[in-house]
């Protein structure tokens, strides 16, 4: 069985973002990249699979500028048996849909799975188009895959629990945080995964009639100073806050 | 202009606040008509077929989704099937003319963007985004049948142990959430009590569900919910960037810390340094004393 995991290269999570002077862009000097956190947990769930069901492949694809591939080798790395490069810049969602749904039609996996948004634009929109384009079925916010006769079951978490389904066929899932935390890349799988050819191809079959504009960027809004109780008692504290978010604040 | 708003249901088949909030805001800017997609555990792409299939006729120039994970879901399916812009968790909407331009959080909210595109075009608006009126009127449901979905099938459900019955964290007014620390699962029983009394949803700074002390349903923050209450509480929470990303845009934030140099004060309104322990018994009681006299 092969899985296929779409992966995006963002800034890693603990970067401070600052937007550029354009005001329409970030500043990229000083960003360390990596994979976007959500498509790091669809491969763990992916390499958790391949893990109990050895006999199972597990390929990476992204869309991108020369430096993505740097998250490929990072997904070589963790396990990943092989890694497909889309060389393609400044598409859209339905652009990037398209592109990685000719990646499938020709690596024909079984199972795609996506992260459920990438933690840059945090749109949430190219697992689902991605399934669109194909025609599959999709299920969002999966958190698990367990193995059931015949066939896979998948984990989609919703308020108050998880509801589990089964594919007939081929399925997009896309990934939510999962209880198990996304492996480290070993030292062999580091020295391993430099040394894999990455296929290279051009993104074709892009049709993305939709043009979205970034009118401005901006940090959140600055919130003013607190008022902070200190050096006293805090039970005092705790009536007179009641007090102040009662009549103050106005929201009890 | 002619607004549709896809509707969801809370678990207990209450319309959800979001599409009222959604619908008072659409009957501003335009005509609304309000969908609800029926059938049981609606696979997203069957909503968005018998969705698109009425779009042909109606023809909506906007259309609005609250954006919980289903509905984000559905809405996301449903751009892509119309290949229209899409635009996710937005906290403004403005239309000009033939376009919209949508206020929303990006970086996992360490970036606001204001985003355009042309009409038709699809969003989803976060929780709290457009006022409800006090004694709005009820909408109404125009239904819409699911076409059965082909390859997936609903085997059962797992219900999570820890937050049966209260209010979904996206979508809460009053959150109370917990950090490192509260030192322990055990210190919940407290912290459930606090929460009962303000009505509020439970969260989680990661270190905590991280820990397994709670569900990984109740993290706040990146890689778990973003949200947006009128009022947040932030227990034994230091404030790492992640977690601030996911709470700053809460209308007013208290939080609880013992370190006077915990991050989380820089984005307080009402800060307290002491002790967690002390201060939730003694608040809890506060807030009960204060809700009776008001």
């Amino acid at each position: 069985m092969r899985f296929l995991i779409c992966i995006k290269q963002v800034p890693d999570s603990t970067t401070r973002v600052k937007v550029a002077p354009d005001g329409t862009s970030i500043v990229s000097d000083g960003v360390t990249w990596s994979i976007s956190p959500y498509d790091e947990y669809a491969i763990e769930l992916a390499l958790e699979h391949k893990d109990t069901a050895p006999d199972t492949v597990v390929s990476v694809v992204t869309v991108g500028g020369p430096r993505t591939k740097d998250a490929l080798r990072q997904a070589l790395a963790m396990g990943c048996d092989d890694a497909t490069f889309v060389s393609g810049e400044g598409l859209g969602p339905l652009g990037i849909a398209n592109a990685l749904a000719s990646a499938v039609a020709e690596l024909k996996p079984d199972l795609v799975l996506c992260g459920k948004q990438a933690s840059d634009d945090d749109q949430g929109f190219v697992g689902p188009a991605l399934a669109e384009a194909l025609g599959w079925p999709h299920l969002s916010q999966v958190t698990r895959i367990s193995s059931s006769s015949p066939g896979l079951e998948y984990w989609k978490e919703t308020e108050g629990g998880h509801e589990v389904w089964t594919a007939a066929g081929p399925v997009v899932l896309t990934v939510q945080k999962s209880a198990k935390d996304p492996r480290y890349p070993s030292l062999p799988g580091i020295m391993k995964a430099k040394k894999k050819e990455i296929p290279e191809r051009p993104a074709t079959g892009l049709d993305d009639p939709v043009k979205i504009e970034i009118v401005k960027l901006e940090p959140p809004p600055a919130r003013g100073a607190g008022m902070i109780f200190k050096d006293g008692d805090t039970k005092a504290f705790a009536q007179q806050l009641a007090t102040l978010l009662r009549d103050e604040a106005k929201v009890l | 202009m002619r607004i549709w708003v896809v509707s969801e249901e809370s678990r207990d088949g209450q319309l959800r606040r979001v599409s009222r909030e959604l619908a008072a805001f659409g009957a501003t800017i335009g005509d609304v008509t309000v969908l609800r997609v029926t059938g049981e555990r609606v696979p997203a792409a069957a909503a968005a077929t018998a969705l698109a299939e009425r779009a042909k006729s109606d023809a909506p120039d906007l259309i609005l989704v609250g954006a919980t994970p289903s509905g984000r879901d559905v809405a996301a399916r449903l751009a892509a099937k119309l290949k229209r812009a899409y635009f996710s968790e937005c906290t403004a909407l403005t239309i000009d003319g033939g376009s919209i331009e949508a206020t929303r959080a990006m970086y996992a909210g360490k970036v606001r963007a204001h985003v355009r595109a042309a009409l038709p075009a699809v969003c989803s608006v976060r929780p709290n985004a457009f006022p409800l009126a006090d004694g709005a009127a009820e909408p109404t449901l125009t239904d819409i049948a699911a076409s059965p979905a082909p390859g997936l099938t609903f085997v059962r459900f797992e219900p999570s142990a820890a937050s049966g019955g209260r209010v979904p964290l996206s979508e809460a007014r009053v959150i109370v959430s917990g950090g490192r620390g509260l030192k322990g699962p055990e210190s919940w029983s407290q912290v459930e009590a606090l929460a009962d009394v303000l009505g509020a949803a439970l969260g989680a700074s990661r270190a905590v569900t991280d820990a397994g002390w709670r569900p990984n349903e109740e993290q706040v923050g990146q890689t778990g919910k973003t949200v947006t209450p009128d009022l947040y509480i932030a227990l034994g929470i230091s404030g790492a960037i992640q977690h601030l990303a996911g709470m700053t845009s809460s209308k007013v934030i208290v939080a609880v810390n013992k370190d006077p140099d915990a991050d989380i004060f820089k984005v307080a309104d009402y800060g307290i340094v002491g002790d967690v322990f002390e201060f939730l018994p003694a608040f809890t009681d506060a807030v009960k004393r204060v809700k009776a006299t008001s």
